[in-house]
């Protein structure tokens, strides 16, 4: 299957997109497990043809580029040769495509900066995000509802917290950093995250309950 | 299972790899203990996925795959990659940290049956510090400056809000005010989070703040 063929177009909405989604998925799940068993260039190429954009726009919307104009660069490189090294730690069962890949591409974003910072301490990342943790209590089905869930819900949701969202998962700030930026007090940034959380239908935290 | 949680808060800043290395340490040793947080994050993390996806692209360097082919295939073929061995004792993330055993840490004794060793101080200057009461140890009263964290990874503990076992994650701040005592029947080992020392004055300055030097 022609990737370009089901790459979604972004702001169709409703059944038909779901469905590319689903097929996406599988498409990526098939061509990471290509890269496990056989590493497969093709596949790999499919892979990075896709992501390496996203990672690269991950890179940039952290700042990494303020830092230094290749960074973002880099970070494609390292997260591309980690999903090459570690395919075989991929599961579909466990995780959809994306889900791995961003958990990746986090994890070498927190050791690059770290890098930068020159600030050291015995463990990398992968020792404190456990890729490789065994939680067969949550499957595919249980990611791929959320998934779901959430591409459904996030179209819906108000701009003021789709915002703040998108600032608190991607861009490498602190609840307090997206307050000072946005110029809001810590709380209203706080219950925007909670409203937006409740309406992706996530379960509630142990905390809230 | 615990009564004491990270907040909400804290699991989407760790499933986002933002914040703090102490406090990600203590968020990671809790979620070895805790099936509950350990779903949320990975809720999150599929929330962070679908944003991830969701972004606008930026078009990558044409000769970006070639680079890429031509450094793996510079390299020797990587090592098939070790399933990690079941942590003996404590949570994975701890084990790493005490690579060489609890033995070998530097401790200081503050008191009879407790002893304190300053793990690491992370790049906001928070301390994270590994604590070891003796069964029925009790502290003295004392309180905590603001956004303080213990967390217990073996024995237990008790003191005026309540009783304590292990991946509990308890929040301290200055309306705490607590003798902590380990359980009877068997010693407690706490991780700990703390501001960077600042001079402290009275006698029990060493509760609030074990990694003062004297």
């Amino acid at each position: 299957m022609a990737v370009s063929a089901i790459r979604p177009i972004r702001g169709n909405i409703g059944r038909v997109m779901t469905q590319q989604q689903i097929e996406l998925r599988e498409h990526f799940a098939n061509q990471l497990e290509k890269v496990a068993a056989d590493k497969d260039t093709r596949a790999f190429e499919a892979i990075y043809s896709h992501f390496a954009p996203l990672i690269k726009a991950f890179g940039v919307s952290s700042g990494l580029s303020y830092q230094g104009d290749h960074l973002p660069e880099e970070l494609v490189q390292e997260v591309m040769l980690s999903i090459w090294r570690k395919a075989d730690l991929f599961d579909r069962r466990k995780a959809a495509p994306s889900t791995w890949i961003f958990t990746i591409a986090r994890n070498q974003r927190i050791d690059i900066l770290r890098r930068l910072r020159k600030y050291q301490n015995d463990l990398n990342a992968d020792d404190v995000w456990d890729l490789t943790s065994e939680t067969d209590l949550f499957g595919e089905i249980r990611d791929t509802r959320i998934q779901k869930n959430v591409n459904k819900e996030l179209r819906n949701l108000p701009m003021d917290q789709k915002q703040i969202v998108a600032k608190v998962f991607l861009e490498d700030k602190s609840h307090q950093e997206v307050a000072n930026e946005l110029s809001l007090p810590l709380g209203t940034v706080k219950s925007r995250v909670r409203l937006a959380m409740q309406k992706l239908k996530l379960t509630m935290g142990v905390n809230e309950l | 299972m615990t009564l004491w949680h990270p907040s909400s808060d804290q699991l989407i800043e760790f499933s986002s790899g933002v914040g703090s290395s102490a406090m990600n340490i203590a968020v990671s040793a809790h979620l070895h203990f805790c099936p509950d947080c350990q779903r949320q994050v990975i809720e999150y993390e599929s929330v962070a996925a679908v944003l991830f996806e969701q972004q606008a692209e930026v078009a990558v360097v044409d000769n970006g795959f070639a680079r890429l082919m031509a450094r793996i295939e510079s390299q020797p073929p990587a090592r098939p990659i070790a399933k990690r061995p079941t942590p003996s004792r404590f949570p994975l993330v701890v084990e790493k940290l005490i690579a060489h055993g609890t033995e070998s840490l530097r401790w200081r004794k503050p008191m009879k049956n407790l002893r304190v060793s300053q793990l690491l101080t992370d790049e906001q200057g928070l301390i994270l510090g590994l604590h070891h009461m003796k069964a029925g140890c009790r502290v003295p009263q004392h309180t905590h400056r603001g956004h303080e964290i213990s967390l217990v990874i073996e024995g237990g503990f008790s003191d005026q809000m309540g009783s304590y076992g292990p991946g509990a994650f308890i929040h301290l701040s200055t309306e705490h005010h607590h003798s902590p005592q380990a359980d009877a029947d068997g010693d407690c080992w706490l991780l700990s989070i703390v501001q960077a020392p600042v001079k402290l004055t009275g006698p029990w300055g060493w509760i609030l703040n074990p990694f003062l030097t004297a």
